[in-house]
């Protein structure tokens, strides 16, 4: 650090105190909350509202299936919307623009409309035995809905800061397109991937306003969030957001620690 | 290995060579000489021989970008061993490969931490593991310093004759083309001219590519008329005081036109040690501008009129003539030497 400092008198700039002190400033505002839920909570009486420990496994459980379906879906459109370029792009751009400007409560009555047991999709799936609406498939579609358009315009940052030129060389050297894809245009976008999947998780396990409309039940941590402050008061909230943090930080801390271990280039 | 190419887009350009040995395709900037690599590279739609319609990665070719594209994310030897088959002899056959280009040494390192010249042999290395039929490399001296350009390349050159590949290098370097097996020169996007080295540098067939070539020695005049007897054609250089030039007879060339003409500055000749030994062919007197020092050689800037005539002469004759700046002399432009083509606009 010292020799940081060293540096930078050498170079003759002024040492810049402004910057630090209002992103010192700036980051007490973001920590704020945070401290006011230290003081806050009864750490004495440290204790869970029944149902608290089954909104963890339906959130962390289904967060994860959801993840999974997004990553799935969502690569082969992001790589999609990076590389190729074709007449009418501008709408399917502007699709992923709508689903990310959507009010998710808003977004919560649209999914309703089409998968509930009225709308066209949730009627036909009912036949199957399968229903949209407060049930696991529900919650796991309303955290789908809530975070793929984040995963797909950050995936697709990514894969657009693949060099194509590399991606053209591995053909010149043999390799079919999905080979290329594999061994060039993945490993090289994984930081960017990695941090889409980690946005895509907050934003699944954080859902509320689409849950709340499609998947009332089963409850999410949010919802029982929700709950624990309508039916008991703001003291049964506070255990419970403990472990949401708790939950919820370890994936992007792995992946953004992974990620840097291998920053090369 | 003839290359015979047509592409309609992104610009129009046909190119029909020979490849042999180490092959220089000389343009300048904008003549599409990356998007010819590339259409032979199978990467941009176009119609030609050889790999007519072919997939890319069916293609034996070693592309060598400007920037030799290394993968960044895989450490020397993972790059070369990236076209080689899956199997425990991967490692063995690619760090073989880099021994052939001298890089054992620096397997283990990122491309970062290479040198440009020690990445360029490591994307050669690469490019050999495919086992290709022709390598294609894009201005190889673009992104080496001056100083360790001679090395690198006699080093590439060394490994191409020594692997025995035909290789295309296309550059706008003219220093390129003197180190070539074989040379052809892209004007107006398609070929004007090919042949050996010494063949193209001697007669360039149009002051295009003299000016590829780096020809200095590049002037306008104006054809008086043709004495048949003595089979000479006379210029009439008005830029330099209206000095009469004698060339071999070009019957084509009509009384008034005006005509672009070069020589090499080692056809400009100082006057000899014993002078009733040559008749001189064309006297031409300037004063002395500037005086490059490059060892055995000089190059000698003379003013003649409002041009710039240059003459390169071994050291010690320039010293002999006292060759200073200020000093005036009269060369000889000898007639052989002198070429010229009718003025294009």
């Amino acid at each position: 650090m010292a020799a940081l400092v060293d540096i930078q008198a050498a170079d003759g700039l002024p040492r810049a105190r402004t910057p630090a002190l209002i992103g010192t400033f700036t980051l007490l505002l973001i920590a704020g909350p945070f401290i006011g839920l230290a003081v806050a909570t009864h750490w004495n009486d440290f204790h869970f509202a029944p149902g608290d420990t089954g909104s963890i496994g339906v959130s962390l459980g289904y967060s994860l299936i959801a993840l999974v379906l997004i990553i799935v879906l969502g690569t082969p459109l992001a790589w999609w919307l990076a590389r190729q370029s074709f007449h009418g792009k501008w709408a399917l751009e502007a699709i992923i623009l709508l689903a990310l400007l959507t009010p998710p409560l808003a977004m919560g009555i649209l999914l309703t409309t089409l998968f509930g047991p009225y709308g066209p999709v949730g009627s036909l799936v009912a036949h199957a035995g399968v229903e949209l609406t407060n049930s696991a498939p529900a919650f796991v579609l309303a955290q789908f809905y809530g975070a793929l358009p984040y995963y797909v315009v950050a995936a697709r940052a990514a894969f657009e800061g693949v060099p194509r030129e590399l991606e053209h060389i591995a053909l010149t050297l043999g390799k079919s397109p999905w080979q290329t894809f594999w061994l060039v245009s993945m490993p090289l976008a994984r930081l960017g991937l990695a941090a889409g999947i980690a946005l895509a998780w907050v934003r699944a396990l954080g859902e509320f306003g689409i849950v709340l409309i499609l998947a009332y039940y089963p409850q999410g941590i949010p919802v029982k969030l929700w709950v624990n402050l309508q039916d008991i008061g703001l003291p049964a909230v506070y255990p419970l957001l403990w472990v949401f943090f708790l939950v919820a930080i370890p994936l992007p801390l792995i992946l953004g620690l992974a990620s840097h271990r291998q920053r090369l280039f | 290995m003839r290359i015979n190419y047509r592409i309609d887009h992104p610009l129009q350009l046909q190119a029909d060579f020979e490849v042999e040995d180490f092959t220089v395709l000389l343009g300048q900037s904008g003549e599409g000489k990356t998007t010819l690599l590339r259409a032979i590279a199978g990467l941009l739609p176009a119609q030609g021989e050889p790999f007519s319609g072919l997939p890319p990665q069916h293609r034996a070719i070693g592309y060598l970008p400007q920037g030799y594209a290394l993968f960044p994310h895989l450490r020397a030897w993972e790059n070369v061993a990236f076209a080689l088959p899956r199997g425990p002899q991967r490692r063995a056959q690619a760090l073989e490969l880099l021994a052939r280009v001298r890089l054992v040494h620096v397997a283990d390192h990122y491309p970062t931490a290479l040198s440009g010249g020690q990445q360029q042999r490591v994307a050669l290395a690469r490019a050999l593991a495919r086992k290709p039929q022709l390598l294609l490399l894009d201005e190889p001296t673009s992104a080496l310093d001056a100083g360790t350009r001679d090395e690198v390349m006699a080093e590439l050159i060394f490994d191409m004759h020594e692997f025995g590949l035909p290789t295309l290098a296309v550059s706008h370097d003219p220093y390129l083309a003197a180190l070539a097996d074989r040379v052809a020169a892209m004007s107006g996007r398609r070929i004007v001219q090919q042949g050996t080295p010494a063949e193209v540098l001697s007669r360039p067939a149009s002051v295009a590519v003299a000016r590829l070539l780096g020809h200095r020695n590049l002037f306008t005049a104006r054809v008086v008329g043709h004495e048949s007897s003595t089979g000479v054609t006379l210029l009439q250089w008005e830029a330099a005081n209206g000095t009469t030039l004698r060339v071999p007879q070009q019957p084509e060339l009509a009384a008034g036109q005006l005509v672009q003409w070069m020589i090499a500055p080692t056809a400009v000749r100082l006057p000899s040690f014993k002078p009733e030994r040559h008749r001189s062919d064309n006297p031409v007197t300037g004063r002395v501008e500037t005086r490059l020092n490059l060892g055995a050689h000089c190059q000698v800037a003379l003013r003649c009129g409002t041009e710039r005539l240059w003459l390169a002469a071994p050291s010690n004759l320039v010293r002999h003539h006292g060759l200073e700046p200020g000093r005036e002399i009269t060369v000889d432009l000898r007639s052989n030497g002198l070429l010229c083509w009718p003025h294009l606009g």
